[in-house]
């Protein structure tokens, strides 16, 4: 990165010089703040807000409010969670059952956490800044996170991860609500197209995220199950999918390492 | 949509939140202390993941609302042309879920469903 002379990213002269912990000298939080918010305009970013627009299109198809599609956005910030959550509710799953399948859908931010924690934090980081942080780790804000924080000094990687996910978080909210105002407004071909966003786009995340042959058994077993399994209960049909799915691949898995290893 | 509708849907949301969030705290309280390659964890990855691809079948298969009303083969179609368009584009998620979305765009276009 290489100074920037637009006038609203200079540091006054009162401040300051804000001290190095790690890696050489360091921006004012300000700045790295605002350096985050600008790396969210990205195609990571944009593929991002259109799989948002896709989900509100998908809650005014359901019947939610506006404003209760942009708050879930806001307050959960998981399109997988959003997603379980809508769809479960959608096919009839009571609030035990659709909380419930969240809760497994969010499994997966627990590891994803973990890896970029030691990244962000610094000696100083305060326990509850890093549950903030925490907060806002879901797959888009990970990965980029993950790969632009590490090549900058310390102190300013928590707040460059900040204004990443805060730009994220904002541009996916305006998304959600565009997302389900069009699909009231737009002819009914597009509108439709709206709603297939996203689970294409899940269908290819999980693609381009699986590492390894559990981890694609795992898709492959529960795009065949998950349709079966819906047959039979509306009520647990997500659970009991990942449940099959998920054990039939690790046990696959652990046999195939003891056949090579024998 | 009634107003009990609502507020369901409000605390429907709000627990989601929870139980959502509630990984990233361990995740948190755990981050210095927890083995990503322990078997347990391995399996309840893969019981997400598998739970998620179910529900991306499921919207596909069996969907409802706006997509039940178009049928099978086009959704089926849409999501072929995409992933295949994915693939060409050595997996661009951008052409991919593009492609995909304009297949049943013109399909609806097309056959007035």
């Amino acid at each position: 990165m290489t100074a920037e002379p637009s006038a609203p990213l200079r540091r006054s002269e009162a401040e300051p010089e804000p001290v190095a912990v790690d890696g050489g000298p360091a921006k004012p939080p300000r700045d790295a703040f605002l350096q985050g918010l600008r790396a969210s305009i990205s195609t990571p970013g944009f593929v991002l807000w259109g799989s948002f627009i896709g989900f509100g299109a998908m809650t005014h198809d359901f019947g939610w409010p506006l404003w209760l599609a942009a708050f879930s956005t806001a307050l959960i910030w998981a399109a997988p969670g959003q997603l379980v959550l809508a769809g479960a509710l959608a096919s009839g799953a009571g609030l035990a059952g659709a909380t419930f399948a969240v809760s497994i859908s969010g499994v997966r931010l627990l590891p994803m956490v973990v890896a970029i924690m030691p990244v962000l934090r610094s000696e100083r980081t305060r326990f509850w800044t890093r549950i903030l942080a925490a907060h806002f780790v879901a797959v888009t804000a990970w990965f980029e996170g993950l790969r632009l924080a590490s090549a900058l000094p310390r102190a300013e990687r928590m707040p460059f991860f900040f204004g990443l996910a805060a730009g994220l978080v904002v541009g996916s909210v305006v998304s959600t609500a565009t997302g389900h105002a069009a699909a009231g407004l737009l002819p009914r071909a597009l509108a439709v197209g709206l709603l297939g966003l996203t689970p294409m786009y899940f269908l290819m995340s999980l693609e381009r995220g699986a590492d390894g042959f559990a981890e694609k058994l795992a898709i492959g077993l529960g795009l065949v199950i998950g349709p079966l399994a819906g047959l039979l209960t509306q009520e647990f049909d997500l659970i009991a999918t990942g449940l099959i799915g998920g054990t039939a691949a690790f046990f696959a898995e652990r046999f195939r390492t003891e056949q090579a290893g024998s | 949509m009634t107003g009990s509708d609502t507020a369901l849907l409000l605390v429907a949301v709000v627990l989601a939140f929870l139980a959502n969030d509630l990984w990233r705290w361990l995740g948190v309280v755990a981050s210095d202390r927890i083995d990503e390659a322990s078997p347990l964890f391995v399996w309840i990855r893969l019981v997400a993941t598998a739970l998620v691809a179910g529900l991306v079948a499921k919207f596909v298969v069996a969907p409802s609302g706006g997509l039940a009303q178009v049928p099978l083969w086009l959704r089926l179609a849409a999501v072929a042309i995409g992933l295949a368009a994915y693939a060409a584009g050595r997996r661009s998620l951008a052409l991919g879920v593009g492609a995909g979305a304009a297949t049943l765009v013109c399909g609806v276009a097309a056959f007035g469903y």
